[in-house]
């Protein structure tokens, strides 16, 4: 698994507009993510990858709130901590009231293949306003260029580009709400 | 979804992200001030002996903006996580002490049958209602900003906004604030404030979940 100066080169590279570094460290960043939530969430997998994706989501939209004059994990695992006890809370907030404590213990092994997430983030993607949705399925599904959409829709092309930053904005939203059973 | 066609998904094209928070963090603040100055005008208006009082408007602006300038480093590192906060709550917590410090000097240096009078400004001290309504403008667009980024501890994050806030609508209020008195001002504007971040803090977890 990558470390904190492979990572930071990465996310670096992605900031200024590298898509295979930013893939490369949004993959690695999904490895170290997975352990650190199955760690805390023993017994609870499902739980586990639905935070994964979350925290992939907002290490996506909040990029550029990394400060390169700090480590890099201490960044992305303050976010993954931010995402943990949200996720809690809302537990909380349901009345499911199983404690960590009582989950059965096993040891997480990072390396394990991604079981699925709970929720479905394809579902979730339905829930987009009409526009959003567009430019999202266009752009980051059927691998349009932003040009391309902007010509199938009618939209401009920095309205993709909004359209595509705002959906994955309330794609986050969304994936908060529907993160606990 | 498999995580790893999420990935692919957020990935592709997925272009270069500029890192201005500075810049916006500056115009924001601008902003919120702006409004203040306008909310001033259009309500109480800028007090009627504006052109003799200049001195006095002048410290008193400074001050508030010494204040703001003492909690803005806070509120800046809180918006973005996993960086040290290091000497910030301090920055703040010394401008409270040293305004607690001129306070009694100021106190001592009047008469003894003043003192009551230059430290309570007789009357009800408008400020403290009037700074967190004027600062109100600037807290609202800073959340707005703070949401755009990733603040990770809420309620510190909205007390340091609170503040900050603050400092700026006591600039805006010096404008119109009749009561000159150093005493006066030490006190109640920093107790403005204070009220400012207290109700940064309760607002901030409901306000700043992202």
């Amino acid at each position: 698994m990558a470390d904190e100066t492979q990572l930071r080169g990465l996310l670096l590279k992605g900031l200024a507009g590298e898509e295979s570094a930013h893939r490369a460290f949004l993959t690695e960043a999904a490895a170290l993510l997975r352990g650190f939530f199955r760690n805390r969430l023993r017994g609870a997998p499902e739980d586990a990858e639905d935070l994964v994706q979350e925290t992939l989501v907002a290490l996506h939209t909040k990029r550029d709130t990394y400060d390169p004059a700090y480590p890099l994990t201490a960044w992305m695992y303050a976010i993954a901590r931010y995402r943990l006890i949200d996720h809690l809370r809302r537990l909380r907030r349901r009345g499911v009231h199983n404690s960590i404590d009582d989950l059965d213990i096993g040891d997480a092994d990072p390396e394990y293949e991604a079981s699925d997430a709970r929720r479905d983030v394809a579902a979730l993607l339905e829930r987009l306003p009409e526009k959003q949705r567009a430019a999202i399925r266009l752009v980051k599904i059927e691998e349009k260029s932003v040009r391309e959409a902007a010509d199938a829709t009618g939209y401009s092309e920095s309205d993709i580009k909004i359209s595509i930053h705002r959906g994955m904005k309330t794609l986050m939203r969304l994936m908060g709400e529907a993160g606990a059973p | 979804m498999k995580t790893g066609r999420l990935i692919e998904l957020l990935a592709r094209g997925a272009g270069p992200r500029r890192q201005d928070h500075t810049r916006r963090l500056a115009l924001t603040l601008a902003c919120g001030l702006g409004l203040a100055l306008a909310l001033i005008t259009v309500g109480p208006g800028v007090r009627e002996d504006f052109m003799e009082a200049r001195m006095p408007v002048m410290w008193k602006t400074l001050f508030s903006a010494a204040a703001a300038a003492a909690m803005l480093p806070l509120a800046a590192r809180l918006m973005r996580p996993g960086r040290p906060l290091a000497w910030r709550i301090g920055a703040g917590l010394a401008f409270v002490g040293i305004a607690a410090l001129a306070t009694v000097i100021a106190l001592i240096g009047e008469a003894p049958e003043q003192r009551m009078q230059a430290w309570l400004g007789g009357g009800f001290p408008w400020c403290v209602v009037l700074v967190p309504l004027l600062a109100a403008p600037t807290a609202a667009l800073l959340v707005w900003l703070a949401r755009s980024c990733a603040p990770t501890r809420l309620t510190l994050t909205g007390a340091a906004i609170g503040a900050l806030s603050g400092g700026v609508g006591a600039m805006a209020y010096s404008m119109y604030c009749p009561i000159d008195s150093i005493a006066f001002v030490t006190t109640w504007y920093v107790i403005s404030i204070a009220l400012c971040a207290a109700f940064g803090a309760l607002a901030g977890a409901r306000l700043l979940r992202w």
